[in-house]
């Protein structure tokens, strides 16, 4: 074996494919990275392809539709926000390289939007280092917002798992005190949030009798009928669900198709989409009604309004935005869109208040100072503090009615609130801003 | 096969091409901006795990699709030591790569009984089942949460030689001499009497046992080798930020082996080659994409379609790969 | 209802279907020489054919039909495009040992797997969506007693049974069936005997085609249809061919029912987190203790 000269050849043939990427002369360091007199940059990586990506694929879309609606109407302080995006795949290993490609060849000002925890868990701790705002994020993995001085420049998009789960188990417990509650839970960090969360509410379960599980993503391929079998075999009355909406709608159907009817399912709101839920079970031959009949009577938990109510007047402005500005493969209206455009609006509210003089410090202190007066279409109270980055820390109750629109558990909207560790679930009397004619935020 | 050369002779050469390879990524990475001196960081790592497929497949014929598990145990070896012992990380690399041989030796055992098809069918097994490990044993392994690790700062001594050093510079120095040094022993290893006897057993399992080959224990010592290499690619990959099972998923595997097979399965340069086009791909795919105006539906599966293509055209056109086809031209010239 | 029952239920609907995928993956050994890991890869992409066809309008049973044909198609193609210009290469320097002979196909075969997936993006979107049943979906009684299993799911049981008992007649009493029997034992032979050994390797890929093309219709009424569903279903058909032996059909189907009731067991018993690990033990016992597979013949495999 001669290998001299091929690893030679080699070499040469490997500079020619470096040097096609190699960068221009960069351009000249601008004062502060991704500001400029006309344009903000801000970068988001989440899964566009890849088994993760549906769903979660058209929060970028409508994103940069809410931007592009600010843009028209002459961007924030005269600037107009450009959001880049990469597809991390929903691999780790692969975010790290997009990162540092948004960080130094997209020169952004800061990361927002990120989708996922494991992807993000892997950049956090680089984006902090260098400085770099880190807005918004797409996950409720509260590691990432309840220390920061771990983590000082990353801020929330979602309510943490364990809020949720701690202000869904206490209403569990205390509604049906009798009843024999049991839980189907993907196996990962969200599955396992969940379930501290409903520990904390009181909430505990019993391995291979009320508690069931899967590992994320199987439900396509091993299927969850023995699961299903599992809890009906105990009795179980309540079925918490803490799984991704597809899941969702394989559990119903397959519980449907078990003759098991528990008197009332619970679903974390990550999974319990109507939208995917009825797409899902629509093309399974399952006609509209029938699914709508399976979903209603499902009690999960939101933030925000519900995608399904037309008459809110957030969901009204958001809805015509997108039909407007979402140039995304698929841009039907759901609560991806919705979170999609709502933590959009909240990045504008918060670049207005730092003022025409942008600096990475300024915005991370802005939002430490001023985050919490921070308006969004959210029910819920913004949290962040010098003490914590969690974005909303309230959730109210919500039954699904025949149309599977989420309304108010009993008629009235009651937001709760807590926090991420062992604090007590109290009432929140947080009273949402009502938003301006334009859709635009307003600011102080 | 060439003649027959001394050790030392080889030794010598190995060492001078790993200093080529050396020297030629730093003046690169000279030319380069951040972002691609990191990519340089990322063929640096990359190519040690490209380096044990060609070991394995290109030397004794075996194939694994299982590189991807088999860099997460050295990932998992490191980061477990730093995090649990506080021992320095480069102690930790070191300590990955036995770690790694280990786990080798146990999945050389199992199967050095295996054949083509089969040792790919239960690699791809092992690629989906390790990484469950740590979701499994969450409370030692840290569930999918895993563990935050990085290469931290360069050490003062560097930092006044060099001036400031940024991140992505820092990545590249930790990863190029683990790079180098792999190569030199890849080199070193296939053109000595070992490297001899494993492709005997390639070419020819019967022929190589008339010629007293022990053929098991050749294969075990190839696993072996492969996997130190792996283990020690998984350790520096993992550092660049997280050890995790969502680092190490089975598409890692494939994409490895699409390098190796790119710049020919035989072929040290070929896996040179081979680790930089699947590392800048993407990049090349988002420059046409973005000059084609391509619609977003179609040209973020561009990468995904692009390398499936690449590894068919390469299997059928020039089962050789780049190196093949380099061959090819420079017989020609010949003639 | 006890949880023994409901493992056993959900191990044979789904062993039904593993058998299949697994059988797939025999037919074109033993016919070609090569495990196909793009098997399910075809699979998805014929059942995103269909389930357009459906969205369209078109009735389950022509959408069904269509999928059949086209996975066969689709088999026949790869091994005329990819397959066949392959191992004509058997001079060529990489391909002139034993070893590469297998190992090259398996690579060009993952290639093609993720060709199809990313295709399938481009064509759908990648969107996760439903795929439809034929039959009611809904779980059976026995007297007063519901069972863990639903009309589909005897259904499943039912087309995997027909279509073994349509195999193994093919097999057995055709003569297009006997050469492919024979062209697997001994291709020079029968190449000698004047049997066309290359359409019946190409008819080989046609029917595992067509059989994993079957698989993805039945698995994707209980799951879900994405680029990425059937990839565990190919992982967990190849061990249950190994385990059958990977020459022996019987011994594919026999693998594919084992694997379905250690897979319901596992999780019924045990915890699902436990499946993968106990997919790859399962392997690894059976490659050590009956290396042969339970119906393999020894002279055929290499050890």
């Amino acid at each position: 074996m001669n290998l001299r000269k091929p690893l030679i050849l080699t070499v040469v043939a490997s500079a020619l494919v470096g040097s096609l990427v190699m960068n221009g002369i960069s351009a000249t360091a601008a004062s502060v990275p991704g500001v400029s007199k006309s344009q903000i940059v801000l970068g988001m990586q989440l899964p566009q392809t890849g088994g993760a990506s549906p769903g979660y694929n058209k929060i970028d879309d409508a994103a940069r539709a809410y931007f592009d609606y600010v843009n028209s109407k002459g961007g924030v302080n005269g600037r107009n926000i450009k959001l880049v995006v990469k597809d991390d795949e929903y691999k780790a290993g692969r975010t790290i390289t997009t990162a540092r490609e948004l960080i130094n060849n997209d020169k952004i000002f800061a990361f927002f939007g990120s989708v996922g925890t494991q992807t993000h868990l892997s950049v956090v701790k680089d984006i902090n280092r260098r400085g770099i705002p880190d807005l918004f994020v797409n996950s409720g993995y509260s590691g990432f917002y309840t220390d920061p001085k771990k983590y000082p420049n990353t801020f929330g998009g979602l309510g943490t798992y364990t809020v949720e789960a701690k202000i869904l188990g206490k209403y569990l417990k205390e509604k049906y005190p009798d009843k024999k509650i049991g839980i189907l839970w993907q196996s990962d960090d969200f599955g396992r949030n969940a379930l501290a969360g409903l520990a904390a509410s009181g909430l505990k379960f019993e391995a291979r009798k009320t508690s069931a599980s899967f590992v994320a993503g199987t439900h396509g391929s091993i299927g969850l009928g023995t699961q299903i079998g599992q809890l009906k075999a105990n009795g179980v009355d309540i079925v918490i669900i803490a799984a991704v909406s597809s899941a969702t709608a394989v559990a119903y159907a397959t519980a449907a198709a078990l003759a098991y009817k528990p008197t009332k399912w619970a679903v974390i709101s990550v999974g319990a989409d109507a939208t995917t839920f009825q797409t899902i079970l629509g093309a399974r031959g399952t006609a509209p009604a029938t699914s709508a009949a399976l979903l209603a009577g499902t009690i999960t938990a939101s933030h925000a309004p519900a995608a399904g109510d037309a008459d809110d007047e957030y969901i009204k402005a958001f809805k015509k935005i997108n039909d407007d500005f979402n140039n995304g493969a698929d841009k039907r209206w759901d609560n991806n869109v919705l979170q999609g455009m709502n933590i959009a609006y909240l990045a504008t509210s918060a670049l207005l208040g730092v003022g025409k003089k942008l600096t990475r410090p300024k915005l991370v202190s802005y939002l430490k100072k001023n985050g919490s007066k921070l308006s969004s279409a959210a029910f819920s109270p913004i949290g962040y503090s010098g003490t914590t980055h969690e974005a909303f820390t309230g959730f109210w109750l919500g039954e699904y009615d025949a149309s599977l629109v989420l309304k108010p558990i009993d008629g009235t909207r009651v937001v709760y609130t807590t926090d991420s560790a062992n604090g007590p679930v109290t009432v929140s009397n947080y009273k949402r801003p009502a938003i301006a004619a334009d859709a635009l935020p307003r600011v102080g | 096969m060439s003649k027959v050369k001394t050790h030392k002779v080889i030794g010598f050469r190995s060492t001078r091409l790993a200093i080529i390879f050396f020297v030629f990524i730093l003046l690169l990475s000279m030319k380069f901006g951040p972002y691609n001196q990191f990519q340089l960081a990322n063929i640096a790592t990359l190519l040690i795990a490209v380096l044990s497929i060609t070991l394995l497949t290109g030397a004794s014929g075996q194939i694994s699709l299982g590189q991807g598990a088999i860099m997460a145990v050295g990932g998992y070896s490191a980061a477990l030591l730093v995090t649990r012992l506080e021992i320095s990380m480069w102690l930790a690399f070191v300590l990955a790569i036995f770690v790694s041989a280990l786990f080798g030796l146990f999945l050389g055992l199992a199967a050095a009984r295996l054949s083509g098809p089969y040792l790919a069918g239960t690699t791809l097994v092992m690629a989906l089942a390790i990484p469950s490990i740590a979701i499994r044993f969450d409370s030692f392994f840290s569930g999918d949460i895993g563990f935050s690790v990085d290469y931290g700062y360069p050490p003062d001594w560097l930092t006044n030689l060099l001036g400031e050093i940024t991140i992505e510079e820092w990545s590249l120095y930790v990863a190029l001499p683990f790079a180098a040094l792999s190569l030199f022993a890849v080199l070193n290893l296939s053109n000595t009497r070992s490297g001899r006897t494993w492709r005997a057993v390639r070419d020819n399992e019967v022929a190589a046992s008339l010629a007293g080959i022990n053929i098991a224990r050749t294969k075990i010592i190839v696993f072996v080798c492969s996997s130190a290499l792996a283990g020690l690619a998984g350790a520096i990959y993992g550092f660049r930020g997280l050890v995790a099972p969502s680092v190490y998923p089975t598409d890692l595997s494939l994409l490895l082996l699409t390098a190796a097979v790119i710049g020919g399965l035989r072929s040290i340069g070929g896996a040179i080659f081979g680790t930089f086009v699947i590392v800048f791909l993407p990049d090349v795919i988002e420059r046409v994409t973005k000059f084609l105006e391509l619609p977003e539906t179609i040209s973020i599966y561009l990468p995904a379609l692009m390398i499936g293509l690449l590894l068919l055209l390469t299997v059928i056109l020039n089962p050789r790969g780049s190196a093949g086809a380099l061959e090819h031209i420079r017989h020609r010239h010949k003639h | 209802m006890n949880s023994f029952l409901t493992a056993f239920f959900a191990g044979t609907s789904q062993g039904a279907i593993y058998a299949l995928v697994s059988l797939g993956l025999v037919l074109v050994w033993r016919g070609a020489g090569v495990v196909n890991f793009a098997q399910m890869g075809q699979a998805m992409f014929t059942t995103y054919i269909a389930s357009q066809l459906i969205q369209n309008e078109y009735s389950y049973w022509s959408a069904f039909v269509i999928a059949l044909i086209s996975g066969a198609l689709l088999g026949a193609l790869v091994d005329l495009g990819i397959m066949r210009p392959l191992s004509s290469r058997k001079n060529s320097q990489l391909l002139n040992s034993q070893s590469m002979r297998t190992t090259v196909p398996v690579i060009a075969s993952l290639g093609i797997l993720g060709v199809l997936k990313a295709l399938a993006g481009i064509f759908w979107a990648g969107e996760e969506r439903g795929f439809p049943a034929p039959v009611p979906t809904t779980g059976l009684r026995l007297g007063n007693s519901d069972l863990a299993i639903t009309g589909f799911d005897l259904f499943v049981i039912g087309v995997v049974f027909l279509a073994l008992v349509l195999t193994t007649i093919f097999f057995t009493r055709t003569g297009m069936g006997l050469a492919m029997r024979a062209s697997a034992l001994n291709p020079e032979v029968t190449r000698l005997s004047g049997i066309r050994v290359g359409s019946v390797r190409t008819l080989s890929w046609a029917i595992s085609g067509t059989a994993s093309s079957l698989a993805g219709l039945l698995v994707t009424p209980k799951t879900n249809l994405s680029p990425n569903t059937l990839d565990l279903l190919l992982i967990i058909g190849f061990t249950a061919a190994v385990v059958g032996g990977l020459t022996s059909l019987a011994g594919s189907v026999l693998g594919g029912f084992i694997l379905g009731y250690v897979i319901a067991f596992v999780n019924v018993y045990s915890a699902p987190e436990n499946v993968f690990l106990a997919i790859l033990i399962f392997l690894l016992l059976a490659l050590f203790l009956r290396p042969q597979g339970i119906l393999g013949s020894k002279e055929v495999r290499r050890v």
